[in-house]
This record gives structure tokens, C-alpha cells and sequence, in this order.
């Protein structure tokens, strides 16, 4: 289909990148199903381990879902809420993917699922402080939302980008958002927009999925915002590649969205958002794509936060032997190692694999896969042997900060080579370098 | 909570990004080319028999051997398992003819493993095409056997009903201004094999002036009198090379390659289309003329027939160009790594393979040629830089 996508689909786009086989066919058709909490849940009391909160509940207290139980301390910080209902057996350390051990209460619910009183009138805090006090976070960047928004305002970025795109294989949580509730998506995108003083709103879709785009452009009929389908050729969900292809604004090497006035913001923080905003309902769960070839029932799941990997693959049927967890996208993804890792707000997919790679490296045979492939223009080839030779110069600097860690040179890597790998591995050592500054 | 009884702790493997992989390996690539190219080998073995089996035979037994030797004194495995031996060794047997002796793909083989990759680094380092390494070498070594000098004018193929089976040995030879084409002609009880000219010599004879003119025409009765039906080059029904006459097999095999995505179409299209315009324009001499040259035969007219078309057209079919387009240049450690690259490559390749099959002196112009550009790979790669997003990128 890729010829046809590149003749027939839009003209927007990048040089570089890959149609990749997408294994959606089953998770993008299932609704939604929310994973009721039956085994203890290990919540995180922080975003991260930096953002200081105050833990609000001691051992052996009573929680309703939504009782707040760790309250900000720090202006960065959001508070945790509990998913469900039911008593809280510990305070210990839990295993995050993104931030290693961080505090955590250990809740046990009673499986009645109680709501904790709701608030019945609006207060006069600003959106800022809403999201913050409902624990709103971003996936990509990895940070809290309204850390995310305060900066964007700082930049005073006026092109508003909502990215809605997830090229990755398997990941289909945003397009299931975009299916079942439309409307929402696009009333937070004009709260958002308003409080960010946006000159102009893109709301990019991928082209293949006409039906979510006419329903996207059904809602956001009469408002002030640009609904732009894109091809989903990888890596276009990266912010870098969207104002590329949007904007035709190519960012600097090792610089942010935000450094061509430029703000992007993903699908799952305005579906996190327009939920604290409109029904006063704070994070208590994370929309996670739960897929890879040793799940028996993949799908995407609301998966309260806390839970760990171990019971969700419980959950979702996981099969005997299985030999890789990937927390994330497959090409972008943390690959587990402990099966007590947890789901945290920022989780947006859980990947679970038989096989692991098994081939063995050989010498680059020149295919230049990886240099036609590379969306920013970098020669992975070339920078590999120069990271085993341990040889850069400072022109090689450009190349190294320029590289978005999309993994699709190791992807399309025919020799097994470690290419993006070792192109991280070089840029810690060269960006330490004094030549860099 | 007790542990799960599916899932060990633990037993997950912990790896950088990315986990899931595009599936193209090393080893499936050089299957890949060593399928392709046994399409042609097949063609090769129909219309030159069992001799050509044997040439393959050795060719690639000697390639494995090489190889395993060449790693049992350094005493290490083979790097990438035995693929590319038997790539080279067979890409080696599809250049050669069928008669030729079993020492030349022996050495041939030997050659190309041993200088042409081990000496090189080995696989991914080395500089030139192996298997075309070791044809040149033994196209200087056993001159005699595989020059067409005047003793040797012309080359066998099996006539018809005498396909696989016939021995090339027993021939006859044809005279082509009465040759009907394979299909229809008529062979002794006694003879397998038709021998003719080979039409790449012919249209270097040709190009020198060397055949004569008839009544002011020249290109048709060359064509009429030195070269077989225009159909019978398509097919493979010449004498030539095992790999090298069957155009069609190897139009096959290139489009599976490029369906599979280990060829660059763009390579192999801007090798032809150069070659043809090359024909097209460059000059030959006219016979008796005293040293005149008639510039772009391809508008040559006579009898109101467009004989200048079928000049050019017999230039693509015959000698190794089809077969060096789509199997030998598009060797991946020997090529420009992007795209466009590569049709700077193949460009410079079909230009200089008609050049020297105009005016040169050197057989196999079209395996030079791929050589002599494998040594410019280096200097296209540096040429051939991708700006980096965010980066102008500096003026030429």
C-alpha cells in the first residue's frame, strides 16, 4: 500500500521514514475495556522522583476512588489520586519504567469501587492549577501537564499542534480516543488553545483513517481549527517530523518544537485533560494499548494506575514464555525486566513478545537502508564505525544531536548492527565533550 | 499476591529500543540474490546443457571451499555463514561460457574469494564485485581459451530438440544470412550445438569499421549477415556466456529482486537507459571510409526500415550488459549506499560499457566497467552527504 499512499495520499511529509506493517487490525476495533482492580495496587505517590508531593494517607486508611492520596509540595508537582476503592495496606517503593523506584502506596481494594464526593461548584483556579491538582501529565515529553503548558506559554509558541498521528506498530490507544469520544478531544483543544494564546490550531490525523477524520471534522465544524491528515509513514507522530511536515519548519539540531514556535501536544494529555476539566475527574487510570504477538486478548485497556505488569498480563492472557515486555512503542519503547513494574500515568502501552531478536551482528553490508530511512538525515553507518573507532570531531556533533532516537535504522539494519544504540551512546560521550558548547 | 504461574521474574530480556525488527537479514538478502540468480542459471543450463551444470558446479564448490579455508587459517567461523560463497561462485559460473575448461572457474573461484573478499576484509569490506575480480583474472590468464581471437570466431549454442541434453561439442556452424532463427532451423543428424559469432564481437567488428559495406548500405546487411533474430537474443538462444544470453531470465530475476526491495530499481534502469543513449549516439566507423565515423546511429534509415533501432537494440541484449545490470552491479558492498548514488554509478557504468565496447580493446567491457566504478564508490559517497534537518546545507 505504501506506493499507493505515497501517489495517492498526501503531499505533506519528510524525507526519509518507512511504512511499517501496523498490527492495529485487532486492538483499533475493540472498544475500550476498562480493567477492574481486583489484586493490590502499587500507586506511585509521585510523577517522578523529583517532584515532591505530600503522601496524605498513612497505613491502614480507608480510600474511595478519587480521595486524593499524595497532595503537591512542589510548584512542578501533581497530586495522586487513588483508582479505586479500599484500604491502604503499605507505603513501599515501586518499579516504574521511566523513573526506577519511586514511593508508592500499596492499596488493597475492596472491589466495591466507590467514588470519593465530588465537588459540586466550580472553583476559581485557573486551568493550570486544575490539571496540576487532578495529576494531569504528558507522555511525550514525559512531564507534567501543566509544566508542559507553562513553558509553551513561556515560548510564546503561536502554532498549537494536536498530534494525534501514532505511526508506531501495535499502539492504537489514541485512535481509540479519537473514535469514542470526538467531541470532547476537540472542546479541550479550544480551552487549551485559548489559554495558550494560540495563533493557530492543527489538529493532525492520520489520512488512512478517513472515517475518524470526518467525524473530527464534523466536530470541529465552525471552530477555529485546521483538521490535516498526514501519511503515516514512521516516524511522523514525532513532534520534530510533525512541524516539519505541518510547518515546513525544520528544528535545529538537539532543539525542541518550541525553538520554531511550535507546540505540540499529545492526544493522551487532552484526553486526561478535558476529563479533569469538564467532569472534575482526576487520573486515576492510563489508556493503554495491552498488544504484541503473546497476548491472547489484545486490546486497548483503562488500566488503573498501580497495577502491575504481572497482573495485567493476567489480565489480558499472556502467553507461557513469553521473552520481551516493552513498556511504550516497539521502536521507542523500555524494554522490562521486572514483571513488578508498574502502570504509571504517562504508561501509554504495554507490548508483550514471544521472540527476541536472535540474530547475531555481521559487518555493515552497505545496504544505506538506514541513511535512505533516517528522517533527519544522519548516516547511522558512518557514525557506528566512528563510535567502534572512538574517532569523532566536532562536525560529527551536528549529526549526533540531530538524531530523535526513532530506532529505524536498527529497525531496517539487515546486519543486526546496534546502530541506534551506539548513535546514543556516541552523543552522551560527545555532548559531555568541552568542543560542544 | 502470590507469583503469577505464566510468567518467571526475570525471564524477560532487558534491550535497547527498538524490540521489533523489519525482518530483512543478511542471510535472507544473499538467498534472496542466490535465487534470482539461479533463475538465469537455469537458463543457462537449458540452452547450454550439462556443461554449464559442471562450470557452476565447480565455480561455486570452489567459492565454499576458499571461503572455509580462508577461515580455518585464521581460525575463526565464517562471518555471515556460506551465502556469499555460493553468490560468488555462482554470479562467477553465470559470466563464463560453457565450454570453458573445469581449471578457470576453479582458479576464477578461487581468485575471487581469496583476493577479491579475505584480502579485502573480508564480507562488508571489500572494494570490487568478487565474482567480477575473479572473471577478469582469469580472462587474463587463460587468454586463449576465452578470447575470440581468429582462430576461435565463433561460439556454440543447442539447436533445437538438443536442449539440456545435446553436447556443445559436436557443432555446426551457421550462416546467418541464411539463419531462419533458432526456432526453425535445421541442424545435421549427427550435431547438437549451432555455432555463430558472438553478437557482442560482431558489433565491435562492426564499430571498427571491419565489416563491409553493400551498396551503400551498412547497417542492414550487418545485421542481416552477422547477428541471430532479434528474438532469439531476447530469449537466450545465442551463444555467450552461461548467465548471459537469457535477457528474459534475467529481467526475472532483477524484478524479483526489486519486488523484494534488495534491488534498487533505480539502478539497473539508469544503467540501461545510459547504455542505450550511449549506442544511440556515440560514433562508428564506416567501413572503407578511411577513418570517417557516423555520428548517431540511431537515426539510421535504410530501405525505410529503422535499422539504427535495432542497432542500439542488439547493443542492450548481447554481451554482459543485462546480466551485469541486474545481478552484478547491484552487489550491495560494492555499490554507492543511497539511491541516488547509485544511478550516478550505474549511469557512469552503461556509458563507459558501451564506450568500450565501441573503442576499446579489453572483452567483457561491461565487467571492467563495473570495476573500475566500484573503486568510485568512496568518492560518490562522500558526494552524496543528506543535508541534516535544521541545517542549510553548504553551497556546492
Amino acid at each position: 500500500m505504501s506506493v499507493l499512499e505515497d501517489l495517492l495520499g498526501p503531499r505533506r511529509g519528510f524525507d526519509g521514514g518507512l511504512f511499517l506493517p501496523d498490527f492495529k487490525a485487532v486492538t483499533s476495533r475493540r472498544p475500550i475495556e476498562t480493567m477492574p482492580a481486583t489484586s493490590p495496587l502499587r500507586v506511585p505517590l509521585t510523577a517522578r522522583g523529583d517532584l515532591a508531593t505530600h503522601i496524605e494517607v498513612r497505613r491502614g486508611d480507608e480510600v474511595r476512588r478519587g480521595t486524593t492520596l499524595a497532595s503537591r509540595a512542589a510548584a512542578e508537582a501533581v497530586a495522586v489520586h487513588a483508582p479505586t476503592s479500599g484500604r491502604i495496606v503499605d507505603i513501599d517503593r515501586a518499579w516504574t519504567a521511566a523513573g526506577g523506584f519511586v514511593d508508592c502506596a500499596v492499596l488493597e481494594p475492596d472491589g466495591r469501587n466507590e467514588a470519593a464526593a465530588r465537588r459540586t461548584s466550580w472553583s476559581s483556579e485557573s486551568l493550570l492549577q486544575h490539571l496540576a491538582d487532578h495529576g494531569v501529565v504528558s507522555p511525550s515529553p514525559t512531564c507534567p501537564g501543566h509544566v508542559l503548558l507553562q513553558s509553551i506559554g513561556a515560548s510564546g509558541a503561536s502554532d498549537l499542534i494536536i498530534n494525534a498521528m501514532e505511526t508506531e506498530p501495535y499502539l492504537a490507544s489514541d485512535l481509540r480516543t479519537l473514535v469514542e469520544q470526538p467531541g470532547r478531544l476537540i472542546d479541550m483543544t479550544c480551552e487549551l488553545a485559548d489559554a495558550l494564546g494560540a495563533h493557530r490550531v492543527i489538529f493532525a490525523l492520520p489520512h488512512r483513517h478517513q472515517r475518524v477524520v470526518r467525524r473530527i471534522r464534523a466536530e470541529a465544524y465552525g471552530r477555529l481549527i485546521d483538521v490535516v491528515t498526514l501519511s503515516e509513514r514512521y516516524p511522523q507522530c514525532h513532534p520534530i517530523m510533525l512541524a516539519k511536515s505541518l510547518l515546513d519548519r525544520e528544528v535545529p539540531p538537539g532543539g525542541t518544537v518550541l525553538d520554531v514556535g511550535a507546540a505540540v501536544l499529545p492526544l493522551a494529555f487532552i484526553r486526561a485533560g478535558a476529563d479533569a476539566w469538564f467532569d472534575d475527574r482526576p487520573v486515576t487510570h492510563a489508556v493503554v494499548t495491552v498488544s504484541g504477538d503473546a497476548v491472547a486478548r489484545p486490546g486497548v485497556y483503562r488500566v488503573p494506575i498501580g497495577t502491575t505488569v504481572r497482573s495485567l498480563a493476567e489480565y489480558v492472557g499472556v502467553a507461557e514464555g513469553a521473552q520481551k515486555a516493552v513498556s511504550g512503542g516497539p521502536l521507542t519503547g523500555i524494554a522490562l525486566h521486572r514483571d513488578d513494574t508498574v502502570v504509571t500515568a504517562v504508561t501509554t502501552a504495554i507490548l508483550f513478545f514471544q521472540t527476541d531478536r536472535v540474530e547475531s551482528p555481521v559487518p555493515c553490508v552497505r545496504c544505506g537502508w538506514c541513511v535512505e530511512d533516517c528522517p533527519v538525515g544522519v548516516d547511522p553507518a558512518e557514525l557506528f564505525q566512528l563510535e567502534a573507532q572512538q574517532s569523532f570531531e566536532v562536525r560529527h556533533r551536528l549529526g549526533l544531536s540531530a538524531c530523535i532516537d526513532c530506532g529505524l535504522c536498527s529497525h531496517v539494519c539487515p546486519a543486526a548492527l546496534p546502530l541506534s544504540a551506539a548513535i546514543w551512546r556516541c552523543r552522551s560521550l560527545v555532548g559531555d565533550s568541552p568542543e560542544a558548547s | 499476591m502470590s507469583t503469577s504461574p505464566q510468567i518467571a521474574t526475570g525471564a524477560w530480556c532487558a534491550a535497547a529500543a527498538p524490540h521489533r525488527f523489519g525482518g530483512a537479514t543478511h542471510d535472507r538478502i544473499l538467498r534472496a540474490w542466490t535465487f534470482g540468480a539461479s533463475i538465469v542459471a537455469v537458463g543457462g543450463i537449458v540452452f547450454f546443457g550439462i556443461a554449464a551444470a559442471k562450470v557452476i558446479a565447480v565455480s561455486i564448490l570452489t567459492a565454499i571451499g576458499a571461503d572455509w579455508i580462508v577461515a580455518q587459517s585464521r581460525g575463526r567461523p565464517v562471518i555471515g555463514g556460506f551465502s556469499h560463497a555460493v553468490l560468488t561462485g555462482l554470479l562467477l559460473a553465470l559470466t563464463l561460457p560453457a565450454t570453458i575448461a573445469w581449471y578457470v572457474p576453479f582458479v576464477g573461484a578461487a581468485v575471487s574469494i581469496v583476493i577479491g573478499k579475505a584480502l579485502f576484509g573480508g564480507l562488508g569490506h571489500y572494494l570490487w564485485q568478487p565474482a567480477l575480480l575473479g572473471r577478469v583474472v582469469v580472462q587474463i590468464v587463460f587468454l586463449n581459451s576465452l578470447t575470440l581471437g581468429p582462430q576461435n570466431p565463433s561460439w556454440p549454442v543447442l539447436g533445437p530438440k538438443h536442449l539440456v541434453t545435446g553436447s556443445l561439442s559436436n557443432g555446426d556452424e551457421v550462416e546467418l544470412h541464411r539463419y531462419p532463427g533458432w526456432f526453425r532451423s535445421q541442424i545435421g543428424v549427427t550435431d547438437d550445438a549451432l555455432k555463430m559469432p558472438l553478437p557482442s564481437q560482431s558489433l565491435r567488428r562492426f564499430a571498427d569499421g571491419r565489416i563491409p559495406a553493400e551498396n551503400s548500405l551498412r547497417y542492414e546487411p550487418f545485421v542481416r549477415d552477422w547477428l541471430p533474430p532479434w528474438e532469439d537474443t531476447v530469449i537466450g538462444l545465442v551463444p555467450g556466456g552461461i548467465g548471459e544470453t537469457g535477457t528474459l531470465a534475467i529481467i526475472v530475476a532483477g524484478l524479483y529482486l526489486i519486488y523484494r526491495g534488495y534491488l534498487r530499481w533505480q539502478l539497473p534502469v539508469a544503467m540501461i537507459a545510459t547504455a542505450a543513449l550511449a549506442a544511440a549516439l556515440l560514433p562508428i566507423q564506416i567501413a572503407d571510409s578511411g577513418g570517417q565515423y557516423d555520428w548517431f546511429p540511431v537515426f539510421a534509415d535504410e530501405n525505410g526500415r529503422a535499422v539504427g533501432l535495432a542497432y542500439v537494440f542488439y547493443h542492450l541484449t548481447s554481451g554482459g550488459l543485462m546480466l551485469g545490470a541486474f545481478l552484478l552491479a547491484g552487489d550491495m558492498i560494492a555499490t554507492p549506499m543511497r539511491g541516488r548514488g547509485q544511478v550516478i554509478f550505474a549511469a557512469c557504468i552503461g556509458a563507459m560499457t558501451i564506450f568500450l565496447r565501441l573503442y576499446g580493446v579489453l572483452a567483457c567491457a561491461c565487467y571492467w566497467s563495473i570495476l573500475v566504478m566500484n573503486m568510485f564508490v568512496p568518492a560518490i559517497d562522500r558526494g552524496m552527504k543528506r543535508p541534516i534537518l535544521g541545517i542549510e546545507p553548504e553551497a556546492p
